[in-house]
């Protein structure tokens, strides 16, 4: 960018904020996989606001807690779409997150200041998974009382800091209502305020240090045109928004929450069962040896916050990052999905 | 007071040094208050003996489920002889139940098995059920919890 006149001088608040709603993003953002970054954020503010209206009607208690669920989910009014809402878009965050990384990873776009990026979505992603597990046990059912109970329990087993985890998510020795509370405050609170906090970060580090760029893998990087945030970009995002609506709306309409029977802390519910993106880690620490399994779980997690440092490191030695990256998403994708369905489709 | 200026930039580093030293030292207690909080200490478990029953009274060849002050318990007899275990699968903390057919112990969650004397035998659990002591007393049985 040639700097002109005005440049030099110095700007007012409202120009610079219009130089920065107006500044030029590139085209390629046009195309699908480079809108996965866009979709969890849409998908989090419809969280954030069905999630804020079920506070109104929920019970974090035992006691109440199922009976408050099913009174939002078969007689309060309305109440079903609004749950329907918030778990369907759960699910399709943790998805589009997915893809989303699978994006980013084959593009290798946490190269180049990249990094900060990636840490933050990685931080990003574990907490929505963390969203999802305590959310998954605020309903109460008893699938939900018995996964909250293995997944404590697996906390606890981890090596160090396993004991103090447990402690922590429970509230003591065993699952109680205090457990309840502490997940409803970390589903409701905590966790809120960190995902914000990273986002916020995310996005101003896609922002400040630039989209990724295209084709860095390729020895020619084609040149391309640049298109306004404002207002071409942000009425891309809405356009995506209202397609995202219409989507859910309907697939809620078409198919509402459903509830399981009640808690039950003497009987174990004979289909205990994480949801579907726990599904994979929860087949894999049940077919291996425990231990080595969590090991297993906990360096995967080292090494995915680590990757663009290793990629780094190897590339400079002359590795051809670009084919190692193809086959580990290859493995992680195929891998992922036959635990996964292993899982689900029980025989 | 006079101020040696040689000092100054020792004396400002000694300074903010100790400041540093003992803020952390504060706000890190502090904080492993704040987390001795939320995480409570175990209870003391009060050991007792609770009668469950007359002999007879004890179905042979079943396991009745019971729960005493917090331990979900099952009580098994065969013939003359009557056990007691806790109900916690050992890996990661389901309920077992009893298979009559079989002569096992299965938990749901990850098909853990256990024999009738609670030993693992198959799936993930790492190791035996625990056991509650039986007394007997006549024909009177008493478990301890
Ligand atoms: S909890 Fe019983 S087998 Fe895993």
């Amino acid at each position: 960018m040639a700097i002109t006149i005005e440049e030099v001088k110095e700007k007012s608040l409202k120009d610079k904020i219009i130089d920065y709603i107006q500044e030029d993003v590139p085209d390629h953002l046009y195309t699908w996989p480079y809108t996965l970054g866009a979709i969890p954020l849409v998908l989090f503010a419809i969280l954030l606001i069905t999630g804020i209206l079920m506070t109104f009607y929920y019970i974090p208690y035992p006691d109440r807690a199922y009976e408050s669920v099913r009174d939002i989910t078969y007689s309060i009014y309305l109440g079903w779409f609004i749950r329907g809402m918030h778990k369907l878009a759960v699910n399709l965050m943790i998805l589009s997150l997915l893809l989303h990384m699978v994006r980013v990873f084959i593009t290798r776009a946490y190269k180049d200041n990249g990094e900060v990026k990636w840490l933050l979505g990685a931080g990003i992603f574990f907490t929505s998974l963390a969203f999802g597990f305590t959310g998954y046990s605020l309903v109460y059912d008893n699938v939900s009382y018995w996964g909250m109970v293995v997944v404590t329990n697996m906390a606890g087993e981890l090596p160090v800091v396993g004991k103090t985890l447990l402690l922590l998510l429970r509230g003591g020795e065993e699952v109680s209502e205090f457990t309840l509370i502490r997940l409803y405050d970390l589903h409701t609170k905590l966790l809120p305020l960190l995902i914000i906090v990273l986002i916020t970060g995310h996005i101003l580090a896609v922002r400040l240090l630039g989209f990724a760029k295209l084709g860095t893998d390729l020895k020619s990087v084609p040149t391309e045109g640049m298109h306004k945030f404002f207002p071409e970009h942000a009425m891309e995002v809405g356009l995506i928004s209202i397609c995202l609506l219409i989507f859910i709306v309907d697939i809620v309409m078409l198919f509402p929450p459903t509830l399981g029977t009640a808690a039950n802390p003497l009987e174990v519910a004979s289909n205990v069962s994480p949801p579907w993106y726990f599904s994979a880690v929860y087949k894999w620490i049940t077919i291996v040896p425990r231990d080595a399994g969590l090991f297993a779980v906990m360096l995967f997690i080292i090494l995915f916050f680590a990757y663009p440092y290793i990629d780094r490191f190897l590339s400079k030695r002359g590795t051809d990052m670009w084919r190692v990256n193809i086959t580990i998403s290859a493995a992680a994708v195929i891998v992922f999905t036959i635990l996964t369905l292993w899982e689900i489709v029980r025989v | 007071m006079g101020v040696i200026h040689d000092n100054l930039s020792r004396r400002k580093f000694l300074s903010s040094a100790f400041m540093t030293l003992g803020l952390s030292f504060g706000l890190g207690t502090l904080f492993i208050r704040f987390g001795q909080f939320l995480t409570p200490e175990k209870k003391e478990k009060r050991i007792g003996e609770v009668l469950i029953g007359n002999f007879t009274d004890i179905p042979d060849g079943a396991a009745t489920p019971l729960e005493i002050s917090g331990n979900k318990i099952l009580v098994v007899r065969s013939k003359d002889r009557i056990t007691a275990f806790s109900r916690i699968c050992t890996d990661l903390g389901c309920l077992v139940s009893w298979d009559a057919a079989r002569e096992q112990f299965i938990c749901p969650c990850h098909q853990g098995v256990y024999d009738k004397n609670g030993k693992n035998i198959a799936g993930p659990p790492p190791r035996p059920l625990d056991r509650f002591e039986i007394l007997a007393k006549g024909e009177n049985v008493y478990i301890r919890v």
